[in-house]
């Protein structure tokens, strides 16, 4: 299979505390891979640099296609309706108003959010504006997908739906990676990947 | 899409996102409106409601900037460039001031009946105009809520208690649009030179912003795999 994300080296300090020390994580195009480790392990990070939303101290990050990431906390704006953020974010990729919304909406509908276009993302349960978050990463139709805990707040039938996603994913070739702590389900992902804290941070290594 | 195409979505956006503040809405009219109101009849009530103005604007300004923060460089990643977001905020906060300005120096111009109207209105629109470029420079250099509050409330109040000529009141922003108010309530007064005060120091404001604003919310843009 082919390559669709590849980091190498990746190193981040922020001050004296090391977070990644020449890490490597490759994903292939039909893959779902799950990053799992402790808190404070990187994940995150790792996510973000693979995203370009921060940089890293070393290494470099290679990518087959466009990138959507989906933060952890939803990064919506309060007072916008879904169908405001499907346009904002469908315009920033290229697409009509119209385009936006029917891609958005059938994305949200496989969601099973409720389709109100008048409530802002204010008033929205926190699982339904994770699905909107979701949503916002897949407008553009990315070849990689870094979703990082997308599933929080959603309930059981959500969950178990966002992991029918990822199969549908794998079979539409996307690279996708998943930073979860279900360990339930990495059976699902076809490689875990797991992050180890770096020693800096642990007990151990700080003394 | 085109450039003009995604600054008008954002400009949108943002008009959306402040249209449903109501209570925020109320204050940009109702700031500018006390300082008036409590000091009218007074020589300096002109003076005093732009400065309300200038309170209000900027405040909204800062806060368009701070709203977004958590979306900004979502907005970068999903394909928009930094100088179209500093656009989009301008294109909505720009004649948003001007309308609320343009109200203003209407009723002030009945109510205390300067020599020059439209200098005052000229001021007036000034304030508007400068208060946008205070507020989204502040937003962008200070992106915090508290901090960036108090400097806003810092600037534009040590430029209101400044004698106006001073060193201080001429090192900040509003010191053009306050000679032009000034020059309003009388026959004789310059206007070029505190217009042209005004746009030199705006555009600094806006270049300002479009640095640390690009700082923030860069992102990194990978190569591709062969």
């Amino acid at each position: 299979m082919v390559t669709a994300l590849q980091a190498s080296g990746i190193a981040k300090r922020y001050g004296p505390t090391t977070i990644l020390d020449r890490i490597d994580l490759s994903v292939r195009r039909g893959e779902v891979v799950a990053l799992t480790g402790e808190n404070g392990a990187g994940k995150s990070t790792l996510l973000r640099i693979c995203a370009g939303i921060v940089r890293a101290d070393a290494g470099t990050v290679r990518v087959g296609g466009a990138i959507g990431y989906c933060p952890q906390i939803p990064g919506v704006f309060e007072l916008l309706t879904a169908d405001d953020h499907l346009v904002m974010f469908g315009r920033g990729c290229g697409l009509s108003r119209d385009d936006a919304l029917r891609r958005g909406r059938a994305i949200l509908a496989g969601f099973d959010f409720p389709l109100d276009g008048s409530v802002v993302s204010r008033d929205l349960s926190g699982g339904t504006r994770q699905k909107l978050n979701l949503a916002i990463a897949l407008l553009a139709d990315p070849a990689v997908l870094l979703l990082d805990e997308p599933y929080q707040g959603f309930d059981r039938g959500a969950y178990v739906n966002f992991w029918d996603h990822c199969d549908a994913w794998r079979r539409q070739d996307k690279a996708v990676v998943v930073v979860t702590h279900m360990l339930a389900e990495l059976g699902r992902a076809d490689r875990v990947v797991e992050l180890a804290a770096h020693p800096s941070r642990t007990s151990r290594g700080r003394r | 899409m085109s450039r003009l195409g995604r600054i008008l979505i954002l400009a949108e956006m943002h008009g959306r996102d402040l249209i449903r503040r109501h209570a925020a809405l109320g204050l940009l009219i109702a700031l500018p409106l006390s300082f008036y109101l409590a000091s009218a009849g007074s020589g300096g009530a002109v003076s005093s409601g732009g400065v309300g103005m200038a309170f209000a604007v900027s405040g909204a300004a800062l806060f368009s900037v701070l709203s977004s923060r958590e979306v900004d460089q979502r907005l970068v990643l999903a394909g928009y460039r930094p100088v179209e977001m500093l656009f989009g905020r301008l294109v909505f906060l720009g004649p948003l001031g001007l309308v609320i300005g343009g109200g203003f120096s209407l009723l002030m111009a009945l109510m205390s009946g300067p020599a020059r109207p439209w200098v005052m209105a000229l001021g007036v629109s000034a304030v508007a105009l400068q208060s946008v470029a205070v507020g989204l420079a502040v937003g962008a250099v200070v992106p915090l809520e508290l901090e960036g509050t108090l400097v806003l409330i810092g600037v534009i109040g040590v430029q209101l208690a400044a004698e106006l000529h001073s060193v201080v009141s001429k090192a900040l922003p509003f010191y053009g649009p306050r000679r032009l108010i000034g020059s309003s309530l009388n026959a004789h007064g310059p206007v070029g030179g505190p217009l042209l005060q005004t746009a030199a120091y705006g555009v600094g404001l806006l270049v300002v912003t479009r640095i640390f604003v690009s700082r923030r919310v860069d992102i990194a843009r990978h190569d591709l795999l062969d």
